[in-house]
This record gives C-alpha cells, sequence and structure tokens, in this order.
C-alpha cells in the first residue's frame, strides 16, 4: 500500500476510551481521551504508572490484545480511522508509517538474527525493494544513528552490542521506512543517565532531519522538556492537561500538575529549607476510581459537592495555544501563590565519623572458563582505593552510573564480600576482612541496607509483620513474641503504615508501601548506618518525594549516617551533605554538595550533571554529549578511566591522561578530584546549569 | 440370571441419542481445528461481537459433550434407582460408584463456594482445565478410599466358570453381586474388582514416593544452587550419573534376588528415608534457634515421631536390616519397599536438578540479599526465603511427577517387577491381560484405561496449576 498524502494533523485522538475486560469486570484505562499531533511535532505523554499512557499508545497501534477494546471515540490517522482499517491495512501501516520504540531495547531485537537482516526486512516487506537496495538504505540509517563503524555493525548480533547502541539500533530500525508517526514508550528508562542524554539528543536530531511526528511516553517531565513540544500530563486514565511546554511548565492549570512539580526536586529545592511536597494518599485503583475528579481525593482545592459530582470535561484556558485542564476550578485558584512551606526542620549538624574507609581495594578474578580455567584468570578491579569518611547524621551520596563499583563498595561495607586491600573502620572496629557470618550481633543491626527494587525486596511469601519480627529476632531484639510483636508495630508507626499492613503480603501492597517495609526492616536494629541502593528510583514521582521525607526524618530522629547510592544527581542534590563521584572503581570527585555542583567540576561530573533532564524551564543547560559508552571493567581503558569519552583531554599535555591514572588533588578544604586538568583550565570551567534570570 | 448388555433395556432408545451426540461431537471438533485455516481471519486477538463458524463449532461441541455427561447420568441415577440391570452395565458400574460421586460432589460444591478463600487451590476452580483434571484424580483417590464398598468380589478369588468370560457375563451365584461386571480374566478373577482394588495400591504408592523424591532432591538441590562451585559440581555430576543409567536395568538389579540378599535395597531405603528427617530438623532448627525453647520442642517432637517411623520403616523382618523387635510399628512387603526405593532413587535427580535451577534465579533476589545482611544462615535463606517462592513450578513439577511415578509402577508391574504377580495394581494387570489380548482384551484395556485416566488428570491439574498461579 502506497503512502499517502494528507494536509492535516498526523494523528487525530478523538474522545477515546478503551476498557479492558478480566473475568470479573471492566476495567476502562483510558476514559475520554483527545489529542493531536501535527506534522513534525513531538508530543509528550506523562504520567504515573497505571495511568494508561502506553495504552494509547497500544490503541494507536490497534495492538491491545484478547482482553482489551475500544469502547468509544477514534484514532484517525492522516485523516483515515485506524479503527476501521482491515487487518491487511493495519499491517501495512505499522513498521512503515507508525513505528515504535520500546523501553527494552534487548527485548525489540532477534537475538538470533543479525543486525543488517533485521533492518533489511523492514524496507524489504513494506516496500518490496532489492536486498541490495534495502542494505544501502541500512547502511545510511546506522550511520545517521551515530554508530561507529556501521558496517560491522549490520554484520553483528544484537547481544554483541551495549544496551545504549542496540537502542540506538532499535531508533535506526523505526526509521528505516521513514514514518510520519513515531512513538517512544520510555524509549531510555532502561539506559545509564550519560548514554540516556546522547539518546534523546539522537531521537531530537533526526525527528527533525526526518520531519517525523512524535509521541513521547515517558514518566519524566525533564525528558518530557527536552524532546517535546507539546505535553499532555495524564491521571488515572484520564488527561488532565494540556497543551505547549512552555505553557504547561510555567502556567499550569490543574492541581495535579502543580503537585506534580511540587513532589520532583527541582533546583532550589532543599531537604531543610524548602522541602518537598508529596503528594498525599495513593494513586486510585482502576475499577475504584472516585465520582467525579479522579485526582479529588488528593486535591488541595477539592470542594465537596463540585468536584465528586459528575463528569468533567477537558475546558480550554483561553489566550494559550490548545491549552486545555480538566479542573472545575481552574479560574478560581491562585496558580501564582507560593507554595506553603509546612514544617521547616533545622538543618542537622553532622557528628563525630563513624565510618572511615582507606584505601580500600576490592578485586576479583575471573577465570576465562569454570571448568578448565587456571590459565588465563583475569583481575576485575571493582573499587580501587577508596577513601572517604562519613559521620553521624550526615547523608552521603555516591553517585555514578553501572558498573562504577557503587554496588560492589556496599557488598563489601556489608559483609558479603571481604576486601582485598585498605581498611573500613566502624565505630571503632575495623571489619574490612570480617565477613558477615563471623561479625557480631551489634556490628550487623548497625550497618542495615535499604534496597532498590520494590517488588523484589520482600519476601513474596512471608506476611509483612513476620518479615520485620524476623529482622528483630536476628537481632536479639524483645525477649518475647509479644514484645518483638509491639515493637514491629512501632515500627510500621515509625514509616506511616497503618498497623493492619502487619498481616498483609507484600504483593497487597503498593511499590511505595514496599519500600517503606523495607526501610522499617533496615531500622528495626536501630542501624547507625544505613546503604540505601537507589530506594525511590523504582518509584513514581510522586511516591518518591513521600519515601525521600519519610527516609530524611527517619535519620534526623536517630542521627543515622546514610550512604544514598544514587544516579539521579537532582535527588542528591536535594538530600545530601556530601557527594561522592564514581566512574569505574574509581572515586573520581568527592566534596560537600555545593562543591560538587559548582565548577571547577572533574570533567566526569560535569557531564553527569548536563545529562540530568530537569524539568525546570528556567534553567539553562549546557550539553555535553559524552561518546561512546562505558568502557568495561573486565578491560578498564589505561591511564585516567574516564580518557576515553573526555572532552577535556587535550588541555592536558603530552598525552598523561592515557599513561597515569591521576593522583588524589585536593582542591578546597574536603574537595576532592581525580584528574590531570591543571589549575588554570580548572578554573576556567563555566557552571553546566544556570537559572536564567527572571 | 441374563447376561448384561452394555446399556440394558434403558438403552433401546438413548442409545441412538448417544450415538448421535457422539458424531456431532467428533465433526465439530473437527470443524472446529478445520474453519481458522479457511475462513479469512479478522483482527487477531480483538472480541468480536458477532460469531463466526468457528464460534459456532465450538457452541457445538460444548453442547455435544454436556448432552454425552448428560444421558450418562441418566444411565447411572436410572440404575441407583431402578431396578438391577435396567442400563446395563454402564449403569452399574456408574452404580457402584455412588460414593466416590457424592463425594465429588460434595468436593467441588465445598470448593467453588469457598474457593476466593481457598488461595492457589481455589483459584484451580476458575481454570476448566483444572477442574476436570482434578476430577479425574479426586475420583481415583475416592476410588481407593471407598474401594471395600465399591468393590463387587474379592480381587483375588477365583470362580472357575468365569474364566475369560466377557463383560456383563452372569455368575449364578445367589450370596454375591450377580455379574462380574467388566468380565473375568485368565485366572477367573473379576476385573472390576481388581481394577478398583489396583487404585488403592497406585493411590498410596505414588505420591508418596513421589514426596519422598522431593525430599531427596530439595535438600541436596538447595545447597546445590545456593552454594554452587565444588559442592554442586560433585552433586551436579552424581545426579547425571544416575540420570544416565538405564532406569529399567537399574530396577533390574535392584530386585534381583541375590542383591535383595544382601540387603543393598534395605541400605539404600535406609540412606533415601532418612532426608525428610534431615529436612525437617534444619528447616524447624533454622527458624526457631532465636527461641530455644520452641525449637527444642518441635525438633523433639519430628525426632521421636519422625524417628520411630524411620526405625520401623527400615527394620524389616526377614531382612539383614532388623533390629526393633516388638517395637516395630509396621512391615513393609519387601516388594513395596524396593519399588518404593527404586522410584524415589530414580526420581531424586531430577526433582534436584529443578530444585537447583531455582535456587540459582531466586537467589539474585533482593529478599535473599537482605536476609543476608542482617546475618541469617545459609539454610534459613534456603529453606525459608528460596524455598517457598519456588513453590509454584514445585507444585506443578509435584503433580506431573506423580503422573509419572504412576506410569513407572505401571512399567514396573508390567515387567513383573517388585509387586507379586498376583498384585491387582494396574500395571501388573495389564501384564497379566496382554497374553490373550487378541482373543480377550478386556482384562488389560480396564486397568490400562484406569492407569490413561489418571494421569491425564495429573498433567491436566498440573497445567491448571501452571496456569493458575501465574495469574494473579
Amino acid at each position: 500500500m502506497a503512502k499517502w498524502d494528507y494536509d492535516g494533523p498526523i494523528l487525530e485522538i478523538d474522545e477515546l476510551s478503551i476498557s479492558f475486560f478480566t473475568r470479573l469486570r471492566e476495567i476502562p484505562a483510558v476514559m475520554d481521551f483527545s489529542c493531536t499531533v501535527q506534522p513534525g511535532e513531538a508530543m509528550g505523554l506523562v504520567g504515573e504508572s497505571g495511568c494508561g499512557k502506553s495504552t494509547v499508545a497500544l490503541g494507536v497501534m490497534q495492538d491491545l490484545g484478547v482482553n482489551g477494546r475500544i469502547v468509544g471515540g477514534s484514532i484517525k490517522f492522516k485523516g483515515r480511522d485506524l479503527g476501521e482499517m482491515s487487518a491487511d491495512e493495519l499491517r501495512d501501516v505499522r513498521g512503515s508509517e507508525i513505528a515504535m520504540i520500546y523501553q527494552e531495547p534487548m527485548a525489540s531485537l532477534n537475538p538470533a538474527m543479525k543486525i543488517g537482516r533485521q533492518l533489511m526486512e523492514v524496507p524489504m516487506i513494506h516496500e518490496g525493494v532489492g536486498e541490495k537496495e534495502a542494505y544501502e538504505r541500512a547502511l545510511e540509517v546506522v550511520t545517521d544513528v551515530k554508530l561507529p563503524d556501521p558496517k560491522r555493525m549490520l554484520d553483528s548480533y544484537p547481544h554483541q552490542l551495549s544496551g545504549g547502541q542496540q537502542q540506538r539500533i532499535v531508533i535506526a530500525m523505526a526509521l528505516m521506512s521513514k514514518p510520519s508517526l513515531l512513538i517512544l514508550d520510555e524509549p531510555t528508562t532502561a539506559l545509564d543517565v550519560t548514554v540516556e542524554a546522547a539518546v534523546v539528543e539522537l531521537v531530537k536530531d533526526l525527528g527533525k532531519k526526518y520531519g517525523t511526528s512524535m509521541l513521547f511516553i515517558s514518566h519524566n517531565l525533564g525528558l518530557v522538556l527536552e524532546t517535546c513540544d507539546r505535553i499532555c500530563v495524564m491521571y488515572s486514565g484520564e488527561a488532565v492537561e494540556t497543551g505547549s511546554i512552555e505553557d504547561v511548565f510555567d502556567k499550569m492549570r490543574h492541581p495535579y500538575t502543580q503537585a506534580l512539580f511540587r513532589s520532583i526536586p527541582l533546583p532550589g529545592a532543599d531537604k531543610s529549607s524548602r522541602p518537598l511536597k508529596a503528594i498525599p494518599g495513593n494513586f486510585p485503583l482502576p475499577h475504584e476510581r472516585p465520582n467525579g475528579c479522579n485526582f479529588g481525593p488528593r486535591c488541595d482545592y477539592f470542594e465537596e459537592g463540585r468536584c465528586n459530582q459528575g463528569d468533567i470535561k477537558m475546558s480550554e484556558v483561553p489566550g494559550d495555544d490548545r491549552h486545555g485542564s480538566r479542573c472545575l476550578k481552574w479560574q478560581e485558584v491562585d496558580w501564582d501563590a507560593p507554595m506553603a512551606i509546612t514544617d521547616q526542620k533545622e538543618k542537622a549538624t553532622p557528628g563525630d565519623v563513624v565510618l572511615k574507609m582507606d584505601n580500600l581495594k576490592k578485586y576479583y578474578e575471573v577465570a576465562a572458563s569454570a571448568l578448565f580455567g587456571g590459565a588465563n584468570k583475569k583481575v576485575v578491579k571493582a573499587n580501587e582505593t577508596l577513601s572517604f569518611e562519613a559521620r553521624e547524621s550526615e547523608t552521603l551520596a555516591i553517585v555514578g552510573e553501572s558498573g562504577c563499583g557503587k554496588s560492589t563498595f556496599a557488598k563489601v561495607l556489608m559483609g558479603l564480600e571481604t576486601a582485598t586491600d585498605g581498611t573500613i573502620t566502624m565505630l571503632n572496629q575495623k571489619i574490612e576482612d570480617v565477613p558477615i557470618e563471623k561479625r557480631s550481633t551489634d556490628t550487623v543491626k548497625n550497618v542495615q541496607m535499604v534496597f532498590q527494587n520494590p517488588f523484589d525486596t520482600l519476601n513474596p511469601s512471608m506476611t509483612v509483620g513476620s518479615q520485620i519480627v524476623r529482622a528483630l529476632e536476628i537481632f536479639g531484639i524483645g525477649d518475647s513474641v509479644q514484645a518483638r510483636r509491639e515493637r514491629m508495630l512501632e515500627l510500621l508507626d515509625l514509616v506511616k503504615l497503618p498497623r493492619a499492613f502487619a498481616d498483609r503480603m507484600p504483593r497487597q501492597l503498593s511499590g511505595g508501601q514496599k519500600q517503606r517495609v523495607g526501610i522499617a526492616r533496615a531500622f528495626a536494629g536501630d542501624a547507625k548506618i544505613v546503604v540505601a541502593d537507589e530506594p525511590v528510583s523504582a518509584l513514581d514521582v510522586s511516591v518518591q518525594a513521600a519515601v525521600t521525607d519519610l527516609l530524611m526524618e527517619i535519620q534526623r530522629e536517630h542521627k543515622t549516617t546514610l550512604l544514598f547510592i544514587s544516579h539521579d544527581l537532582s535527588i542528591v542534590r536535594y538530600l545530601s551533605d556530601r557527594v561522592m563521584v564514581m566512574y569505574l572503581g574509581h572515586v573520581v570527585e568527592l566534596g560537600s554538595t555545593e562543591q560538587v555542583f559548582a565548577p571547577p567540576y572533574h570533567p566526569y561530573t560535569e557531564a553527569l550533571l548536563s545529562a540530568v533532564p530537569i524539568a525546570d524551564t528556567s534553567i539553562e543547560k549546557q550539553h555535553i554529549v559524552l561518546e561512546g559508552d562505558i568502557p568495561s571493567a573486565m578491560n578498564p581503558p589505561s591511564g585516567c578511566p574516564f580518557q576515553t569519552r573526555c572532552r577535556w583531554k587535550s588541555d592536558v599535555p603530552g598525552g598523561l591522561c592515557e599513561k597515569e591514572v591521576p593522583p588524589q588533588r585536593t582542591l578546597a578544604d574536603g574537595h576532592q578530584i581525580k584528574c590531570h586538568l591543571g589549575e588554570d583550565v580548572l578554573s576556567k570551567m563555566e557552571p553546566v546549569i544556570k537559572v536564567a534570570a527572571e | 440370571m441374563d447376561p448384561l448388555t452394555w446399556t440394558g433395556s434403558f438403552g433401546a432408545f438413548l442409545n441412538p441419542i448417544f450415538y448421535a451426540l457422539v458424531t456431532v461431537a467428533a465433526i465439530a471438533i473437527v470443524a472446529q481445528f478445520v474453519i481458522p485455516f479457511v475462513t479469512p481471519s479478522g483482527e487477531r486477538g480483538a472480541i468480536t461481537l458477532r460469531r463466526g463458524p468457528g464460534d459456532y463449532a465450538a457452541m457445538a461441541v460444548q453442547f455435544a459433550l454436556l448432552g454425552i455427561i448428560a444421558i450418562v447420568v441418566i444411565f447411572t441415577l436410572s440404575a441407583i434407582l431402578g431396578p438391577y440391570g435396567i442400563s446395563g452395565i454402564i449403569g452399574e458400574v456408574g452404580a457402584r460408584f455412588t460414593p466416590v460421586w457424592i463425594a465429588l460432589i460434595v468436593t467441588y460444591a465445598a470448593s467453588i463456594f469457598y474457593k476466593r478463600k481457598l488461595g492457589l487451590y481455589g483459584k484451580l476452580f476458575d481454570s476448566p482445565i483444572g477442574m476436570v483434571g482434578f476430577g479425574l484424580v479426586m475420583f481415583w483417590v475416592f476410588t481407593a478410599i471407598f474401594s471395600n464398598i465399591i468393590m463387587t468380589h474379592d480381587p483375588l478369588a477365583q470362580e472357575v466358570i468365569m474364566k475369560n468370560k466377557v463383560p456383563g457375563t452372569p455368575l449364578g451365584q445367589d450370596d454375591a453381586f450377580p455379574h462380574y461386571l467388566f468380565g473375568g480374566d485368565s485366572l477367573a478373577r473379576d476385573v472390576f474388582s481388581r481394577m478398583v482394588a489396583g487404585s488403592q495400591i497406585v493411590i498410596m504408592i505414588a505420591p508418596l514416593a513421589t514426596l519422598f523424591a522431593f525430599m531427596v532432591g530439595i535438600t541436596l538441590g538447595l545447597p546445590a544452587g545456593y552454594f554452587s562451585g565444588k559442592l554442586d559440581t560433585v552433586l551436579s555430576f552424581l545426579a547425571n550419573l544416575i540420570l544416565a543409567f538405564p532406569v529399567i536395568l537399574l530396577f533390574y538389579l535392584l530386585v534381583t534376588p541375590e542383591i535383595v540378599a544382601t540387603g543393598l535395597p534395605t541400605y539404600m531405603a535406609m540412606f533415601l528415608f532418612l532426608f525428610p528427617l534431615v529436612f525437617l530438623t534444619i528447616l524447624f532448627n533454622s527458624r526457631f534457634f532465636t527461641q530455644p525453647m520452641k525449637r527444642n520442642i518441635l525438633i523433639g517432637v519430628v525426632l521421636f515421631v519422625g524417628g520411630w517411623l524411620y526405625l520401623s520403616l527400615i527394620s524389616q523382618s526377614a531382612t539383614p536390616v532388623n533390629f526393633m523387635g516388638a517395637l516395630d510399628l509396621f512391615n513393609v512387603p519387601g516388594g513395596i519397599l524396593i519399588v518404593f526405593v527404586s522410584v524415589v532413587f530414580v526420581n531424586s535427580p531430577t526433582v534436584f536438578r529443578i530444585v537447583r535451577g531455582l535456587a540459582l534465579d531466586i537467589q539474585t533476589r533482593d529478599y535473599v540479599a537482605a536476609a543476608q545482611t542482617r546475618g541469617e544462615g545459609p539454610w534459613y535463606i534456603m529453606l525459608w526465603e528460596i524455598l517457598p517462592n519456588a513453590r509454584g513450578p514445585l507444585i506443578v513439577d509435584f503433580c506431573l511427577r506423580i503422573g509419572y511415578t504412576t506410569i513407572l509402577l505401571g512399567t514396573l508391574g508390567f515387567f513383573g517387577l517388585g509387586l507379586p504377580p498376583e498384585s491387582p495394581d494396574w500395571g501388573t494387570t495389564i501384564n497379566a491381560g496382554r497374553r490373550l489380548l487378541s482373543a480377550y482384551p478386556h482384562p488389560a484395556i480396564v486397568p490400562a484405561v484406569a492407569l490413561v485416566t489418571m494421569v491425564l488428570g495429573l498433567n491436566l491439574l498440573a497445567d491448571g496449576l501452571r496456569e493458575e498461579s501465574l495469574r494473579d
């Protein structure tokens, strides 16, 4: 089928409703959703998990599975109703006119087929071109997505590429037949921050080059700000606000959008003077939505008898470009009123040193083959000369991307592994070579951990209460079953969960609630040091703020030292006192939060800062895109670990970066960096993030 | 007494309907397979409101099957309510199983009524496949339980005139049940009663042997997966060694009188039956060592009760291991013990491999890391953190494996291994009937059908469980 020309909007979705049918009931996933995408326009679809944003995308692809059905409205693509097309016509449209990019690149590629074959298939099937031409096209697109050595790429299998490269191939495949509409469903969630920044840059450039319209689905407001022209905010199956990026970000007219912005750590938020404001309550389940406004029960402006009655339609905000809000009261609310700062807290003062690491090294020996190994053993240097101190009631953030050694460091500290060299002193005890089974109960309960994945952190076959009680038993707290149960209920109070949750199974809890149980378990033995391994990165934005706040509050009360492992610099800036940046097992920069977030930077910190998307239109960011991927720890580059991707490398004379690992240098009081750059170059560095004058 | 026909006088007008329904069902089933290939397919996966020819075929199958069931029910009811023999062999057999039907109806009614409160077992009743499988399995379980009421004759008794007689032949005695419902076998025993009695042996040995195999497999598989390294290499090698050995040859070796005389099977029993004890002791110790009182009581009970059972089990009169004397609670017939040991022995390596794989997978979860970081011992992590979360695949495999074990018992019986030749278990009876199969097929077909339905039921049950455990 030939592509047809059409002057109007590429995609018109009109009052679309989609439901899923289960044995018990009909579950409405999307209700009364309308949006229009003009040619060349990028539309961002933002919302928390379960709000129906992916369902909209699947609806556009007409791929709702056995249980899903469009129950109302229409989806017009270039003027033609997709719902009325036959299966054959749809097959023609998919892949050639509408292409989709999914979250997990490895799952989108056929692992048994060479990249080249997979790419060539697209024009061969849709346009019937010959093998030779298809190959030329594939080569061209792969060059376009800026992959090194395109010919070799076409000749390799998906597993031979890194995650970032795979996602570039998926993008290349989507662009093979020059589609009019590209749907991206969380395309960068599985990637590291610096890689994400490069992929986002690429998508933006290619969108312009090919003139493709985009539907960009994401939970990250910052990412949408950087990629899209228009935005549509969804909540519980409905679009609640839609408009251009500037209108929605600066002149929001829906309470949910406002609450969302207040719950994410933008520059300027601070844990003591301007804390985040979490959205109260929980996301409603699809079959338990309230009457009237879905956001009503969690809204600050809720008005009984008005907001919970009848259907609420989208209403136009006059004066703006297609800006609409699904709120009855948007004209009455004073949107410029400053956020009510409820509880300002005293900044905690760090106390004595509780944890000190000195020259910690952790090497792994990896044999080439498990059975006949021995001869060619490789040494993986997971941690290289780690030295730092952490004080009582201090938050030390450990920042780095995958493979930087932060998890290994946590394992060594917890005693799951023993250090190869160096010392760890905790509360005046040396623990670097004491594995966990040899540690005293006191030592064990003093260092505890909060894990990343809320769906994995609790044993699915034990009640919440018994898991906490078990920790109490092991730590020897409470001398009877009653005493321990009482203490367990107090811990539930501490993490602000209802006591009834003690007898629930983990699967009955939401992600945020599970993470709270994980925190309660970590604090069961009044831990002095808590290692939090990305505790909120898997949670929804509105829940993140609540969990972060809870962690801070408990820390303040218990004077705990918090080691906060994260790759998200926004949240790190918000809550940490000091920051340690790691790259390939090395600490490249260490200092107080102000020192690390202001120049002079280590070149890697600079790139990281630039890569993190910030959801604030008043922020001007320097764009630093790192070339290539993170090198493998099995085969690290010679000299400075960062030299392969560093943009300042030419400023160091004599190729020193490739020859020597830079020494740890102290710039200012407590500010250390590991870099060869001279003082003059460092002092010339400009801040990456600037708040534009208002 | 006249011979019984299959459907009796009642069948005269029901038979045509019955055959018609069977024909309709057969045609509709074929149509169901063919239609999707010949008609243009609509949107794949979408729910369409108008019915296509495929849907009509599916409906026809449903109604035909329901009709067939209804007719069988009518036969059975007429036999229960009406005079003897009115609905022939089918009716009388159905009537003999009355206690089983009542038990099944009660089980189903109660289970469906409370299904939302019963966890995975309750969810089984959401899946038609699972329900059918569960029904077949429970049918044989109840048959085994009520076998004394159901049996029409002594399964070992011989009536000379009944030798190789076809189903429905009258016995001609006034004091006993008037007919051999499924005929007589070559030694003039009642085939029907032997089938019912055989269910008792199969239902008793197969699940128990599988349970023991699981205990062995779990106790060895968990540490192999959790610790990996050398231990894993050694254990996996041993498991592969056993798996590589021809099973039938192994059985022949184990039951050879010379080897039995050396006591090897008994020593193997000593070793294999120790595992449940070890398993339970570690299970309770790892969990309750923080509460010594509770731990001591639990382990004391396990060791006393389990130990006594264990010692009674392995101490057999007339074998080299016989020391219990008067304290010996029971003696297991030698043949059954050997069958039991060999079945456990060949099944446990497979279970070992499954458990090892599951342990390798689950140990990477965060809750295992959380347990490690609070200083739990390895056995607690294996038995209380990993094992409960591996239960889904293990339950499914358990059901499937009971099926394999049943077939294995049949195979053993067929080769005349282990159980005595007069034993009514299905494998042995099939073997006995095989010799005159071309002339008198019924003595072999009846136990064969019993074996097929039982194993089919277990497989369907496993399918249903797997399907339902994936949903939430």
